[in-house]
């Protein structure tokens, strides 16, 4: 970055632009999840498992109506407060759920055909 | 930059913070935001990390319907998957430690993560090097 003229105020908008780095970061995670869930509804799509389709319909939805209803604005918080916590817990659940989904799919499988 | 400014006026003016978890909100001062954020870009890439897994392990089950030896393909996956879950776990279990750490000021513990993340990756690679190695000279 070019070296900015130091300001008087303290400025909501970061120089590092580390608020909409943050915030594309929660873009591509959302977007990650809903890709994988989607590799998950095809799967179970090819294979005519409906309870995995609906499962990875629910987590697709589940993290998308979130980051549509309430997109990050790039800002940093007016009260400098962050609340990463509750964000954190419910897309690495939504990630664990995947995982389970999918882990006791393939691992059915295996013992299935074994 | 005039943050610290910033940083006494908030710690004057704010009320009592209820953040959870409290372990974490309950220690030490407010760090620059900047920071948390950093932190909060590390969590996501974890999460990232072990949504890759899964995505790959749930791709090669789907792959495993039409490939010799599925059940091995099917295990691998599975193992790939679980793999995933956990380091979506780690994910939080490293943002809570920064985030203290950040906040105590003091060093940043180290990525005990990493290390795993290597091994693993290794092992799925010599994983389904040995089946492709395999099924090619089996068929």
């Amino acid at each position: 970055m070019s070296a900015a003229p130091e300001r008087p105020a303290p400025s909501p908008r970061d120089e590092g632009l580390q608020p909409e780095r943050t915030a594309l970061a929660w873009q591509r995670t959302v977007l990650g999840v809903v890709v994988g869930a989607l590799v998950l509804a095809a799967a179970g799509l090819r294979s005519g498992s409906t309870v995995t389709v609906c499962a990875a319909v629910a987590v697709g939805v589940l993290a998308l109506v979130p980051a549509v209803l309430r997109p990050p604005t790039g800002g940093l918080p007016g009260s400098g407060r962050l609340y990463s916590w509750s964000f954190l817990v419910r897309v690495a659940s939504l990630v664990v759920v995947l995982a389970l989904v999918g882990a006791v799919w393939a691992l059915g499988r295996a013992l299935g055909a074994a | 930059m005039g943050r610290d400014e910033q940083d006494v006026q908030s710690g004057v003016e704010a009320p009592a913070d209820t953040r959870r978890p409290r372990s974490v909100y309950g220690v030490g001062t407010e760090p620059d935001a900047r920071f948390s954020l950093a932190n909060e870009r590390t969590a996501l890439a974890w999460v990232r990390t072990g949504l890759g897994l899964v995505a790959g392990g749930v791709a090669l089950t789907s792959f495993a319907t039409f490939a010799d030896m599925p059940g091995v393909l099917d295990v691998v996956a599975g193992v790939a998957c679980l793999a995933g879950a956990g380091f979506a776990g780690y994910a939080l279990v490293a943002w809570r430690r920064n985030e203290r750490a950040l906040r105590l000021r003091r060093r940043l513990p180290a990525p005990s993560g990493l290390p795993v993340l290597v091994v693993g990756v290794v092992i799925l690679a010599l994983l389904l090097a040995g089946y492709a190695v395999g099924s090619a000279t089996g068929s």
